[in-house]
């Protein structure tokens, strides 16, 4: 059963629970401080590189690249 | 009712987007100071509000996400909450202004201020945002919880500051209290050992007077470093970076690393403030601002949508500015004329006229573009559309290795590298933000225009053969085109070798955040507006005029007046005799006085010829002779070092056509035209100018740093003389191999 998928991975529209943020350290404790942490519940709004997501009340906008990758677990729309 | 001469300095703090300045300025009104931090670009904004009868100083700090000294918005509000400005009073008080939309972040950065121990109060914004959102919030138990008074407040309609005002006198003195059990024992047990450790070595000094314990925990939370360098140098601590890695060493062995367990600590704390207080909608509500960003962040709309948006300003900016900026022409020249008829010939006047009305007018005289320019900006920013830009533009600007943020400065580089460079400040980043200080300049600004339009109108043909698409575009259309190509293409270039080499690092994460949209507040935009309008003058004021006057002096001096006039001297005499003369006729009177004009040219190059600058451009001849330069273009490309534009002007006095040529009008531009093309090498008959020497002057100028605002706002913005230096070099050096190589390519095929 595939889990994790990247969160470029993700249609838009489709919400999801961030697992995992893998990377240089110092970039993740950046993430992990803007709130992009496990557990947090996002819904993916315009996808792409770089994407929006909705993070709580707003809105975010996240570039992912070789040393940055966020992984979610993405949630079956009407669960 | 007296009011107390003591006033409380209350430092404003919060998330970006929370709406905090907004809250300043209900709070104060206008800032009473504007500046900035010293050594870094970060705005300080302080202001002053009464109630009653004690005064307090708001600071309105940098919107920021935490207090771990990362960036630079971040490190200028830990020196300031720590005390640690000269000229800036220390905290007594701080208000944390928290968004009700996205309190789990919000409450990350108010459990750091908590631990400050300080008096603190939360304004708690946008309330009604998050109840339209769907949130449902119990503020009262939230209160409780955090231990600090919390006041509902909704800044962008000025209710709730009257309250704050109150519970700012209510809560003076009254010291927050950390919370409780927010890091493992562990944790904790370290921070206790390394408090140990200060005590012992007596360097509790500068810890005791603010927060000793929320320092030491920082020392060994932040893996940065940044506050350990400023306060504890290594010279002075020998053993303490032995002891902050071991104590993590042990840290990550309990399974409390550095720096995780910080979030994981503050988080979980976030989490248990909000447990039932907080209730979360199942699916937050489709709000206003993303209907329009269903349009505007579209990748084929928005695009457009931008890209239309961008040709308006840009029409904006240069249809709009022309009338005021002839106006600004028409004005200096007005000055220039009131000294001239008002005051003795000499040094001095020559001095105010063409040093300092003249240099200082040309910087001037770009003021109205970049007041246009900023307006557009400050709207666009406050109405929330740049982030969106930045968004749409992220995936062309990180195939450069920049940021979507790039985009705007690098644009306004088009107009003017000055705003283009101050609009750098956006950038979080602080190898981007140089990296594009670094490359803006390439973008072919306003001031490029006059000596491009010069030199192509001269040297490229305009008609027969040489036109493409039906004659709609011709090779002087396609030259200029090309011109603006090449600054782009080698902006791109330098931004990719920059940041392999001297700026190379790890890519950043971007975030950004993408606010709600609202109406532009006038107020907001007027006031960022004349800001930087007020910055650009005052460089011009200062750095501008010093260059001008400097090079004025190098045209002007020896000013020998004898070996100079002497040889025209017996001539001019007896033309003045002539004249005198009543028996003369109208035509033989028009035949004198254009004899006379034609000396007066004369006198005026010989003048040029002989001065230092004159001196320095035959000296440099060597230098510049492999580009197909003669001394006099040598002198040009010297006295225009202050302003590109100014060496039309030059070209016109070192080519014998006197100084008060006026390149924009017709006659004067075809009458200049005509005397390049007959312009000779000295004592030969061998034309000075063809079309490799005027393209290779035009590559020169297309990528030369020949501008003293821009070196000067590069390092103001940058803090030091390294940058502006490094600029110039690299980019001289660009333009002198670009020039090289363009008129030897040109000399091969035609010339």
């Amino acid at each position: 059963m595939v889990d994790f998928v990247p969160l470029n991975q993700l249609v838009s529209g489709q919400p999801a629970e961030i697992s995992d943020v893998k990377g240089e350290p110092g970039h993740v404790h950046r993430l992990h401080e803007f709130g992009l942490r496990c557990g947090t519940r996002i819904q993916m709004f315009r996808p792409g590189n770089p994407c929006i997501i909705r993070m709580a009340g707003s809105k975010v906008c996240v570039r992912m690249n070789n040393s940055l990758q966020v992984l979610v677990k993405p949630i079956s729309v009407g669960n | 009712m007296a009011i107390s001469s003591v006033a409380s300095t209350v430092a404003l703090i919060g998330n970006p987007n929370t709406g905090k300045s907004t809250l300043f300025g209900e709070l104060v009104g206008s800032p009473q100071r504007v500046g900035n931090y010293p050594g870094v670009t970060v705005e300080k904004k302080i202001g002053r509000t009464i109630h009653d009868g004690h005064s307090y100083n708001v600071i309105d700090l940098p919107g920021l996400y935490s207090l771990s000294p990362h960036s630079r918005d971040e490190m200028v509000a830990v020196d300031l909450l720590l005390g640690r400005y000269d000229n800036t009073p220390a905290v007594d008080m701080v208000v944390c202004v928290l968004d009700a939309c996205n309190l789990d972040r919000n409450l990350y950065l108010l459990s750091q201020i908590l631990e400050l121990g300080l008096p603190t109060i939360v304004a708690l914004n946008k309330l009604d945002v998050a109840e339209g959102l769907g949130l449902r919030l119990d503020v009262e138990e939230l209160a409780r919880r955090v231990g600090v008074p919390v006041v509902c407040t909704q800044a962008n309609r000025g209710r709730g500051t009257e309250q704050l005002k109150a519970v700012l006198g209510q809560s003076l003195g009254r010291q927050a209290a950390p919370p409780r059990g927010l890091f493992p024992k562990a944790f904790e047990e370290e921070v206790a050992l390394l408090e140990e450790y200060f005590t012992e070595q007596k360097k509790t000094v500068s810890l005791t007077s603010r927060s000793p314990h929320w320092l030491v925990e920082r020392l060994l939370l932040d893996t940065s470093g940044y506050l350990k360098d400023a306060l504890f140098p290594k010279s002075e601590n020998p053993g303490l970076d032995d002891l902050l890695a071991a104590a993590r060493d042990r840290l990550a062995e309990a399974k409390c690393r550095v720096p995780k367990i910080e979030t994981t600590s503050r988080y979980a704390w976030s989490h248990t403030v909000l447990e039932d207080v907080l209730h979360r909608p199942d699916r937050y509500r489709t709000t206003m601002s993303d209907r329009i960003d269903h349009v505007l962040t579209h990748r084929v709309w928005g695009t457009g949508i931008f890209a239309v948006l961008m040709l308006t300003v840009f029409q904006s900016v240069f249809n709009g500015a022309r009338p005021i900026m002839a106006m600004v022409e028409y004005g200096s020249g007005a000055v220039g004329q009131f000294i001239e008829s008002h005051m003795a010939e000499g040094a001095m006047r020559s001095l105010l006229v063409d040093g300092v009305v003249g240099g200082v007018g040309a910087v001037v005289g770009f003021l109205p573009q970049i007041l246009i320019l900023f307006m557009f900006i400050a709207i666009l920013e406050d109405c929330g559309y740049m982030s969106r830009a930045a968004f749409l533009m992220d995936r062309l600007m990180s195939s450069v290795g920049l940021s979507g943020r790039s985009f705007i400065p690098m644009l306004s580089s088009f107009a003017c590298a000055v705003p283009g460079i101050m609009a750098t400040r956006v950038i979080s980043n602080d190898r981007d933000r140089l990296t594009t200080i670094l490359v803006a300049p390439l973008m072919t600004c306003s001031a490029r225009l006059p000596i491009y339009t010069l030199l192509i109108a001269a040297f490229i043909p305009a008609v027969g053969e040489h036109s493409f698409l039906g004659g709609w575009l011709n090779l002087q259309g396609l030259t200029l085109a090309g011109l603006y190509l090449l600054g782009i293409i080698t902006a791109v270039m330098a931004a990719l070798v920059f940041k392999k080499t001297i700026l190379r690092g790890e890519p950043s994460p971007f975030l950004l955040e993408l606010p709600d949209y609202k109406w532009p507040s006038p107020s907001t935009v007027l006031y960022r507006v004349l800001e930087r309008c007020w910055e650009f003058v005052c460089c011009a004021g200062t750095i501008v005029l010093l260059v001008s006057i400097l090079i004025w002096a190098a045209a002007y001096y020896p000013h020998d007046r004898e070996t100079v006039e002497g040889p025209y001297l017996p001539r001019m005499q007896a033309i003045e005799n002539e004249l005198a003369q009543p028996s003369l006729d109208q035509s033989q009177l028009e035949r004198l006085e254009q004899e006379q004009a034609a000396l007066e040219r004369k006198i005026q190059a010989a003048y040029q010829h002989q001065s230092i600058l004159g001196r320095l451009g035959r000296m440099i001849e060597p230098v510049v002779e492999p580009l197909g330069w003669d001394w006099r273009i040598g002198c040009a490309v010297i006295a225009s070092f202050s302003a590109r534009e100014v060496v039309v002007a030059t070209l016109g006095v070192i080519y014998n056509l006197g100084g008060d040529l006026d390149p924009g009008s017709d006659k004067g531009r075809s009458q200049l035209t005509e005397k390049l093309r007959q312009a000779k090498w000295d004592g030969t008959q061998q034309p000075v100018f063809n079309i490799p020497v005027a393209l290779s002057i035009m590559v020169f100028y297309a990528l030369c740093a020949q501008c003293v605002a821009t070196l000067a706002v590069i390092k103001a913005e940058t803090g030091s003389w390294r940058w502006p230096v490094f600029s110039f070099c690299y980019m001289t050096t660009l333009a002198y191999i670009g020039a090289f190589v363009t008129y030897h390519i040109g000399m091969m095929i035609g010339g």
